[in-house]
């Protein structure tokens, strides 16, 4: 359900609330005090019951009619009616019509037994509350029947009400506009962190959500918004790194190329010049278009990628088909390949062989004549772990994080490496072993550099 | 041998018809996809170049209603994209290869003499003579001037590659690919030394040199008399 705010359905759920409660409340105000008066009449009714009887037992005879018409003519709040067994009526409230009052009387009679019969009826608009009984005294029955108007009650139950109904609509209408200040209230962090969330741009990725400053019920929500920006912001980063990564790497080789065109075309050459300059400029552009798509091949590893092959593979016969590759280069450098141990790993056979390559042609490349690489596998526990070791000088500790970074290079002062690499080898190596599932370490003490890679259990692995 | 050229960027069109025809094809030129389609089904020709990406219609469609025709010819693709669901979709199409740009010219040549041999029946050879230097390919053995050259396994399995497609520039990377079968862009620097290693072997000793570095391109194999 969207439309209305969260404020608005807030308000509305409190002025229901409270309009519910209030009106509860008041009905069972009513009831009780309805239940209340009635009891006070009927209390009062009986007292008056109780001198009827005396005054019909004292006086018997013609006298009778004269002491009622005596003792109740002048009181005005009380309706009095008595009859006797032939149906001679000694004494009725002037001016009142009996005939509702002895019909629900006797109709009450029949529902009700015992002598204290109270009944309420109607009669011009009005509401009476009766009471009837009879008298035996001296061998006369005499029917007794008293009854009271309820109006001054009436009156004071609507005075009542009205004050109630405007207390009713009051309340409703303070607890809206309190409910609606406490919900702003409570929603206020909301608003705080939609207001830091409008400030959070591409450059203005360090923001966060005020975690401190908001309800508990809400930090939850902050931390994860938090996190979210903090992984954005360091998608961001890479990204931008990537581009600058790139358009630098891209100058340099850009410049030499530019430069040396048009060198070349400012004065007339001989046909073998010119032949040598596009040579080398044929040079440098493959090295351009390796690292571009390199570049392209790093990015699409680090956008997380199926496997696209996943077979099982032998370190060893991988390892062993490189070392066929790389062993004139080796033999060259009088540098000794050795393989030692094997492990089974699942993945990419194509990308697994890339990885290894990257590395066997880091080590030939840092090792010493009469030096060795040592390709080396085995199991740990379900996962498999294979390390490239190479004798070499040692790699300052300070280097070997940023070893994996693009386009890190040792020695910063090597204008071109004596090579075609491009700076990316490692990167790409650690890209593989990560969409592998696994990953990729390095240590350099005593004379030796050790790449390690770990490879996740078989049935396990991403 | 007629090829068909199906490109849109007009230099990259230019280029590779200098290029081709200069190798020895006849090369048409086409700039629009529905030119080439119209070209494809109304003449004929021995391959196929197409571009990926046309204004009108794609080298897919090309492809498929080309197929659809029934006509057998081989197709290589020229793509900027380069993606595995590209490859696969393009080989189940029915491409025969896919080349991703940037690429090298040597590394196109190659591909288009290999898929033009490919459809030519192939007598098998056992035995490849190029000038005085002789490859027994059943024995593995080689031999120069009468001479008995010891080659490993990979040297052969490299001198072999050269010989058979003799006169023709082959790129580091087809070598790589080829001969030790890795099929990335690998450290080039071995190709140089197994090249060298191969060449002290066989040229070292003879004053006519067999292997040939073309800078920037590659390696051929060719007898002098060749060059002239």
């Amino acid at each position: 359900m969207r439309g209305y705010s969260l404020t608005t359905r807030l308000t509305a759920l409190f002025s229901l609330t409270s309009a519910c409660v209030l009106l509860g409340l008041g009905v069972l105000i009513f009831t009780a005090m309805d239940r209340h008066f009635a009891v006070e009449d009927y209390a009062l009714l009986r007292d008056n019951m109780r001198l009827v009887e005396k005054t019909i037992a004292d006086n018997t005879g013609s006298t009778l009619p004269t002491r009622l018409a005596n003792a109740y003519q002048h009181h005005s709040g009380l309706l009095v009616y008595t009859r006797g067994a032939n149906g001679q009526v000694h004494y009725a409230t002037p001016d009142f019509d009996f005939a509702a009052a002895l019909k629900t009387s006797i109709e009450a009679s029949r529902k009700h037994v015992g002598d204290d019969d109270v009944f309420q009826w109607t009669q011009d608009g009005k509401t009476y509350r009766g009471m009837r009984a009879t008298v035996n005294a001296a061998g006369e029955r005499t029917d007794v029947l008293l009854g009271m108007d309820t109006e001054i009650h009436e009156h004071f139950v609507h005075a009542f009400r009205r004050s109630l109904v405007s207390y009713v609509a009051l309340a409703v209408l303070a607890s809206g506009v309190f409910g609606w200040w406490a919900a702003r209230r409570g929603l206020a962090p909301l608003r705080a962190m939609a207001t830091r969330a409008k400030v959070v741009t591409g450059d203005k990725l360090h923001e966060r959500m005020p975690v401190e400053a908001v309800p508990e019920e809400v930090a939850n929500l902050a931390a994860n918004l938090n996190a979210m920006l903090e992984r954005l912001q360091d998608d961001f980063r890479r990204l931008s790194e990537f581009s600058s990564d790139l358009a630098h790497e891209l100058r340099t080789p850009l410049t030499n190329l530019m430069t040396q065109t048009q060198v070349a075309l400012s004065q007339p050459r001989d046909a073998e010049k010119y032949r040598e300059i596009l040579a080398s400029n044929a040079e440098e552009l493959q090295r351009l278009s390796r690292m571009v798509s390199d570049m392209l091949y790093l990015a699409k590893m680090e956008h997380g990628l199926d496997l696209p092959h996943k077979e099982t593979i032998s370190i060893a016969q991988e390892a062993g088909a490189l070392f066929e590759f790389y062993e004139a280069l080796a033999e060259d450098k009088q540098v000794a390949l050795r393989l030692q141990g094997d492990g089974i790993v699942e993945g990419d056979r194509l990308m697994l062989r890339r990885a290894l390559s990257n590395l066997l042609s880091n080590a030939l490349r840092h090792t010493p004549q009469a030096g060795a690489v040592v390709v080396e596998a085995h199991a740990e526990g379900d996962s498999v772990v294979v390390a490239v070791e190479n004798d070499g000088p040692e790699i300052p500790a300070e280097l070997l994080s940023s070893l994996f970074d693009r386009f890190f290079r040792g020695d910063k002062s090597r204008r071109r490496p004596e090579s075609d690499s491009v700076g990316l080898g490692l990167s790409i190596t650690r890209a593989i072993m990560t969409a592998h599932g696994g990953g990729i370490s390095v240590q350099s003490a005593n004379g030796k550099t050790r790449f390690v890679l770990r490879f996740p259990p078989r049935n396990a692995q991403a | 041998m007629k090829l068909l050229v199906v490109e849109d960027e007009t230099k990259t069109g230019e280029y590779l018809r200098q290029g081709l025809t200069e190798a020895g094809f006849i090369v048409d030129l086409v700039h629009s996809g529905l030119d080439g389609q119209h070209m494809a089904l109304n003449e004929s020709y021995d391959l196929l170049i197409l571009d990926v990406m046309l204004p009108d219609i794609d080298g897919w469609r090309i492809l498929q209603n080309i197929r659809a025709a029934g006509n057998p010819v081989p197709v290589l693709f020229l793509t900027a994209r380069d993606s595995v669901a590209d490859r696969v979709k393009g080989l189940e199409l029915g491409a025969d290869d896919y080349l991703v740009k940037p690429f090298a010219f040597s590394e196109l040549l190659a591909r288009v003499r290999t898929l033009l041999r490919r459809g030519a029946a192939q007598a098998p050879v056992d035995r490849i003579q190029i000038a005085d230097l002789v490859l027994d390919l059943a024995r593995r053995r080689a031999t120069r001037a009468g001479r008995r050259i010891v080659l490993t396994g990979k040297e052969f399995a490299l001198l072999e590659l050269l010989a058979r497609r003799r006169g023709e520039v082959l790129p580091r990377s087809l070598i790589a690919s080829q001969v030790w079968d890795m099929n990335f862009d690998s450290d080039s620097n071995v190709i140089d030394v197994a090249i060298r290693r191969l060449r002290a072997k066989i040229d070292d000793d003879f004053d006519d040199k067999l292997i040939q570095t073309v800078r920037g391109m590659g390696y051929v194999l060719e007898a002098p008399e060749d060059l002239a």
